[in-house]
């Protein structure tokens, strides 16, 4: 659990970071959002110590920051960036296997669990643990990244713009792939990013951030919905903020059960957004879809009247709340 | 609100009191050098070598304070570093440096035996390194104040003259103005030969080195052997490659008479020049390729697409923005030009080092020193010059 | 990389591995056989009674001239990759600036002076060389190593430090072997011109492999001239070489290509 209090970074006369306060739940996924300049990577790098902050605390599992010898913490914490930082000089095997050998671990342990993580990121072992990081594309690069970040298993994993640098279509896969992996780990990650909709794909928690202070945290539904100010409203995407929440909502939570008129043509599967299904309905020109499991079974309806109204009901419930 | 903020946030502060780490360790050396090395050295007469002696019977204590105080001043302005108190510590350099000639006067004033014509004074290790160190403090001042290569040279020069001015007239006692005095026209001719071989060397392989630099542009295969050949040149001993002409010159002198009417012959300036060109080649080739080759090549499409003849790329583009890199190379070939005619005074080229070697026969220690100090100080001049010279003419005056 | 490539590449670095062995060889050769190559030496010179230098044994003055390279080299690659180093530290990043003139004014400093210089200091012998040899030396490896400590990629050195290696570890597991290639280059610059600098040692004393050319320069003999030019541009050939080859090896290591 990471908790930021107060916190400022001053660079001479520079404030960075102004009086934030934060709080990340353990296992959930806090992305910083915002512009250049906006002090999320300031933030970041004052967790693992990387910089000092001038003021307030930062508490880390219910100790302060300091009271941490900032090797070791960094050892437990996993840290990605956005030009992989591997080690040209070292295997992939050797440079996932990095932090264990820092800790000491036995020799046998840390060829397990590095080859434990190449699986986990979809790297052969036999293919890639002696190729060398100038051999790997930018896709495979990073994942040997994440996988060196998580080589000795920490609880908290700080992640820098990690995909800034890949080409769109590895970046989505590999969004995807962090999504599962993150389902399956549950660790704390505090991911900073430029762009809104990777954060709003991946965060449990989003955290908009201008000239060193936060302006609005909050769920990503909550953000999308209400805005806490033009800034945010244009950041979220201004009109398309009405797509960007559909995106965030799966099919199967707004079907209705198989009516007695005909199933639709179109079908989509149950685990897609609402966002695909509005892009099937223009595609198709239909506003009735079949909602189908794994196996193509049709399991219910969606209508576009459904999907709107839902919208609206969600708005409602809001304000009620 | 909470009380946090009525707290006044902890501001990171630059120290203005952060003191000049290099200053102050090269002023506390200089204080160490002069008490605890041997300031001067007095000997009888030129073979025996002298008994040396420290800062107080030197210059007695009054002296002796004076220059303490000098180095405790530049200690205590290098603790507060400004650009006030770096030019005040140019000018206690300058101070020092002009006062060194008279610490020799008063050393000799008080040691020398007068009734000893032959006696002479020497000057000390404590003495060179505070030379040195001084040196050292110009650089860095140099490069903390962004001043240009001409001031600390001027600088130099007009110390250098008020050093010739003393020693001229005052510092008779001190064994290298013994050494000269004695060799006067000697001297002056060796500077002369040293001068002009360096020039006639560096002229010609500047002129050769960049015709060969643009021929090997043109056609790729002969870089490939340039390059090897005059990198096999350079692992020749530059003392071998001087011997392996004696003969063949000499034959050449023997065999073709209109040659030995040009004052060609197996010994003496022939050989050495050949040599000397020999041995510039590969640096002034060398860095004359990389200066027209590193060229943007973004520039000269440019120059081309703006209707620009090859010829006129080449002069008005590609020349002139190659030059610095050149003149590099000019100086490094110069300096070292004119440490190797210092080994060609060995086959009879005349020169500075003739001094150092006939020294070294007679084991004759100061007259090494009037060949050595003038090659080691051309050699800076002309580091310094040429250095100046590059940076003035660099693109955009960066350093 | 295929099985061919892979092949293809030993094969390199093994016709590689030939080029010292050749050049050395050839020096041992000379070194022992340098009385029958009499005959060709005669043909050279036909003035002097004795052609081939047989003051001292010539595997001597290799052996002493090797030693005096060896010391010089030893002492300024510790001294000048210490320096290269802590210049780059924090602590010592002020010096940077001095350090970096004060190699390049080594430079300025024509060795023959040095040498002349050193001797009163230092007397006649060995010892004068020595230094001198360090001063002229100093300079490339110097250069190098802050050139090669200042190119390594600072996000590199970030992660590293963000993976939680104290500054030791990354100065000696992350920042020196990448920079290990440009500083080879610098020890190789300086070791391979001091090899033919040594040869003035002669001029003071010092007994190696310059001694034959001094003595065909005083005694207007160019056999002996010429043995100890051979001698010794065989044995900058061999070391170069050798260098070359290591430096092959270290840059497959880390080919970008």
């Amino acid at each position: 659990m990471i908790e930021l209090s107060h916190v400022s970074k001053q660079f001479g006369d520079d404030i960075a970071v102004d009086d934030i306060t934060l709080r990340v739940a353990k296992g959930k996924l806090c992305a910083l959002v915002g512009t250049s300049g906006c002090g999320k990577s300031t933030t970041l790098r004052m967790i693992n110590r990387l910089i000092d902050h001038s003021s307030g605390d930062i508490i880390l599992d219910g100790q302060a920051i300091e009271q941490y010898d900032s090797v070791k913490l960094r050892r437990r914490i996993g840290y990605v960036i956005q030009s992989t930082g591997l080690f040209p000089h070292w295997s992939v095997a050797r440079n996932i296997g990095l932090v264990p050998r820092l800790l000491k671990w036995p020799a046998a342990e840390i060829s397990a669990r590095v080859e434990e993580l190449m699986g986990l990121l979809g790297l052969p072992v036999d293919e890639f643990a002696h190729k060398y990081p100038h051999q790997l594309s930018g896709g495979q690069a990073q994942r040997v990244g994440v996988a060196r970040a998580l080589a000795a298993d920490p609880d908290i994993l700080l992640m820098d713009e990690p995909f800034g640098a890949l080409d769109p279509i590895t970046r989505e896969k590999l969004q995807d792939e962090l999504a599962k992996l993150q389902a399956r780990l549950h660790k704390t990650i505090v991911f900073v990013t430029h762009d809104m909709d990777e954060a709003l794909r991946l965060a449990d928690q989003l955290v908009v951030m201008r000239d060193g202070r936060i302006v609005q945290q909050g769920t990503p539904l909550a953000l999308l919905q209400h805005p806490a100010d033009p800034f945010v409203e244009s950041l979220l995407g201004g009109l398309e903020r009405g797509l960007k929440q559909a995106a965030l909502t799966r099919v199967k939570d707004h079907m209705t059960s198989l009516g007695p008129t005909l199933p639709a043509q179109s079908r989509i599967p149950a685990d897609f957004t609402l966002r695909q299904a509005l892009s099937m309905m223009l595609r198709d020109h239909c506003d009735r879809l079949t909602v189908v499991d794994q196996n193509d079974v049709p399991i219910g309806e969606l209508s576009l009247r459904r999907i709107v109204k839902e919208a609206q009901l969600d708005k409602v419930s809001q304000r009620d709340a | 609100m909470s009380l946090i903020d009525a707290l006044p946030s902890p501001s990171f502060k630059r120290r203005p009191w952060y003191p000049n780490v290099v200053l102050l360790c090269l002023s506390v050396a200089m204080l160490a050098a002069a008490w605890l090395l041997s300031f001067v050295s007095v000997a009888p007469n030129r073979i025996v070598s002298g008994t040396t002696f420290g800062i107080v019977d030197a210059i007695r204590w009054p002296g002796a304070i004076l220059v303490s105080l000098l180095f405790v001043a530049m200690t205590a302005l290098a603790c507060v570093p400004s650009p006030r108190h770096y030019r005040a510590i140019l000018g206690l350099i300058t101070l020092t440096l002009l006062l060194m000639p008279f610490g020799l006067m008063v050393a000799g004033h008080w040691l020398v035996d007068p009734s000893l014509p032959q006696a002479r004074l020497g000057i000390g290790p404590a003495y060179w390194s505070v030379l040195f160190v001084l040196l050292l403090c110009l650089v860095e001042l140099r490069l903390r104040l962004g001043l240009s290569r001409w001031w600390p040279t001027l600088l130099l020069g007009g110390v250098g003259v008020a050093w010739w001015g003393c020693a001229a007239l005052w510092l008779d006692h001190l064994a290298l103005v013994q050494e000269f005095q004695a060799r006067e026209q000697q001297f002056y001719q060796a500077l002369r030969q040293h001068i002009a071989l360096v020039s006639t060397a560096v002229g010609v392989s500047v002129v050769l080195g960049m015709s060969l630099a643009m021929l090997m542009r043109r056609y790729q295969r002969l870089q490939k052997v340039a390059f090897t050949l005059l990198n096999f040149l350079q692992t020749i001993p530059s003392l071998a490659l001087f011997g392996l002409l004696l003969a063949p010159l000499a034959w050449l002198a023997a065999n073709v008479p209109t040659l030995a009417a040009l004052g060609v012959s197996g010994i003496g300036n022939a050989p050495a020049l050949i040599a000397l060109i020999a041995y510039s080649l590969l640096p002034m080739v060398r860095n004359t390729y990389i200066a027209l080759e590193e060229v943007s090549e973004d520039t000269l499409q440019a120059a081309k697409a703006m209707g620009m003849r090859t010829s006129q790329r080449f002069w008005q583009v590609r020349f002139p923005l190659a030059l610095p890199v050149l003149l590099e190379g000019v100086r490094i070939t110069s300096v070292q030009a004119v440490g190797l005619t210092a080994v060609a005074a060995l086959i009879g080229a005349g020169g500075l080092g003739t001094f150092i070697f006939q020294g070294l026969g007679q084991a004759a220690m100061d007259m090494v020193l009037l060949g050595a100090l003038p090659i080691l100080i051309l050699a800076l001049m002309v580091d310094a010059g040429l250095g100046a010279l590059a940076d003035a003419l660099r693109p955009g005056g960066q350093e | 990389m295929t099985r061919k490539s892979a092949s293809v590449k030993l094969n390199a670095v093994s016709v590689q591995w030939f080029l010292p062995l050749i050049w050395a060889v050839l020096l041992a050769v000379c070194i022992v056989g340098m009385p029958g190559l009499e005959s060709m030496f005669r043909w050279v010179e036909t003035d002097a009674r004795q052609v081939i230098y047989d003051r001292a044994a010539l595997y001597e003055l290799l052996g002493r001239h090797v030693l005096v390279v060896g010391v010089a080299a030893a002492v300024t690659i510790v001294v000048g990759v210490a320096a290269g180093i802590a210049v780059t530290r924090e602590r010592g990043r002020d010096f940077l600036p001095l350090v970096g003139q004060l190699a390049s004014l080594g430079q300025t400093f024509p060795p023959v002076a040095v040498l002349a210089l050193a001797v009163p200091v230092l007397g006649f012998g060995t010892l004068p060389i020595i230094v001198a040899l360090m001063l002229y030396g100093l300079l490339p490896i110097v250069r190098n190593t802050l050139a090669g400590i200042n190119d390594v990629d600072p996000t590199i050195k970030q992660a590293a430090q963000a993976m939680g290696m104290t500054p030791w570890q990354v100065l000696r597991q992350v920042e020196l072997p990448l920079a290990a290639p440009v500083i080879l280059a610098g020890v190789r610059t300086s070791v391979t011109i001091n090899i033919a600098t040594a040869a003035l040692g002669a001029t003071v004393g010092a007994s190696n492999l310059g001694d034959p050319i001094i003595a065909g320069i005083v005694n207007g003999n160019v056999a002996y001239v010429l043995q100890g030019a051979l001698l010794i541009a065989l044995l900058a050939l061999c070391v170069d070489s050798a260098f070359n080859v290591y430096q092959q090896h270290l840059r497959q290591r880390l080919s970008a290509s």
